[in-house]
């Protein structure tokens, strides 16, 4: 005599078995022991004891938080200001203008522009997944990172142009996240 | 493990202005359930303390964009379950899956007729059917939304319940062979 699967079981179980799964299951006793056998189960999963953390992590999450805040308001000025002063530094050094510096400063503009529309879309406190939170969360880390790169690079233009259009596609997949709530980044 | 959460909202606000000290409330009104979903999922405490550590951080940093529709412990279990989540795929990549499950199926084999206790049984599965398992079967989560979470199919999330619940079922010597 066949019986009912596991998969058939969770499906009754579900209340979406099959019709023979159903039948079956009213006239064998052995497949109704087996589910009450899981019904059992999985009120025993729901009533096992709560289980707690050994150690207090607090503390290191709030050592985190405070660090992580310290270094994004290092990182954002200083990173800023160094920017800043490698594309003065550019500009003073070429007064004629070359293609390089237009791309730099439309790399800057590109970032700076999309960093104005987070700071718009951050204030009006949407609701992010854990996904979307996870994605966020490393694309600012990423571009912390290039800021930091950027504030020790000072005039080396060629390497500032790279960081600030990384830093621009960062900016951009930042948004995507934030505003058209992507799932996939290419992360 | 049923949650029944509330905390107040001027909390939440002040945690949203990034005030220390409500956002140390809300880690110890949702530590607990937090570290249980990453215990119950996961194979070591170490790793579930380490879950509880990153699922904090992550909602220091995201709290702004919690916009109080639907429960706050449903956000936060949510941010929790990915990050156990990803800590199973990152496992996974070390360690090839077949190895588990085949360890584990040896261990329920050999344990056959021989009643365990349920949290032992539970250490016993995959790492993927016991977090599956948790999260269907305890947390609620549906099977479309557990292979959302894993980056698999909903066939998946369904075929690893079956799995696991099959291996809990010979640990746990219960009943005769079905199936």
């Amino acid at each position: 005599m066949m019986h009912c699967t596991m998969d058939d079981l969770l499906a009754l179980q579900a209340g979406e078995a099959s019709g023979w799964a159903r039948a079956h299951v009213a006239d064998c006793a052995a497949c109704r022991a087996e589910l009450d056998t899981l019904y059992k189960r999985v009120a025993q999963l729901k009533a096992l004891p709560a289980l707690r953390a050994p150690r207090d992590r607090w503390p290191a999450v709030r050592a985190a938080v405070l660090a992580g805040r310290e270094r994004r308001r290092r990182v954002w000025s200083v990173g800023s200001l160094a920017a800043a002063a490698a594309l003065a530094g550019v500009l003073l050094l070429h007064p004629w203008g070359t293609d390089l510096e237009a791309q730099l400063v439309a790399a800057q503009q590109r970032s700076a522009t999309l960093e104005s529309t987070l700071q718009q879309v951050d204030g009006d406190g949407r609701v992010m997944t854990g996904r979307e939170a996870m994605l966020a969360s490393a694309l600012e880390d990423r571009i912390a990172v290039i800021d930091g790169q950027l504030a020790e690079q000072q005039a080396k233009e060629m390497a500032a142009l790279d960081l600030w259009r990384q830093r621009a596609d960062l900016m951009q997949q930042l948004v995507q996240v934030r505003v058209t709530r992507a799932n996939y980044v290419g992360l | 493990m049923t949650i029944s959460l509330t905390v107040p909202d001027v909390l939440v606000a002040r945690a949203k202005t990034g005030d220390i000290e409500a956002l140390e409330a809300l880690y110890r009104a949702f530590e607990a359930p937090v570290y249980n979903l990453a215990r119950r999922m996961l194979r070591n405490a170490e790793d579930a303390e380490d879950v509880l550590q990153e699922t904090f951080l992550e909602v220091v940093r995201s709290i702004r964009q919690y916009r109080g529709e639907g429960h706050l412990w449903g956000w936060i279990r949510q941010i929790a379950a990915s990050k156990a989540l990803m800590r199973i795929r990152r496992e996974q990549v070390r360690e090839a899956e077949v190895f588990d499950e085949a360890t584990a199926a040896g261990q329920a084999g050999h344990n056959v007729g021989q009643a365990l206790d349920l949290e032992r049984a539970m250490q016993e599965l995959s790492e993927t059917g016991r977090a599956v398992v948790w999260l269907h079967d305890v947390e609620g989560y549906t099977h479309e939304e557990i292979g959302e979470m894993m980056g698999k199919t909903v066939s998946f999330s369904k075929s690893q319940l079956a799995r696991a619940h099959a291996r809990l079922r010979r640990a746990l010597g219960a009943g005769t062979e079905v199936g």
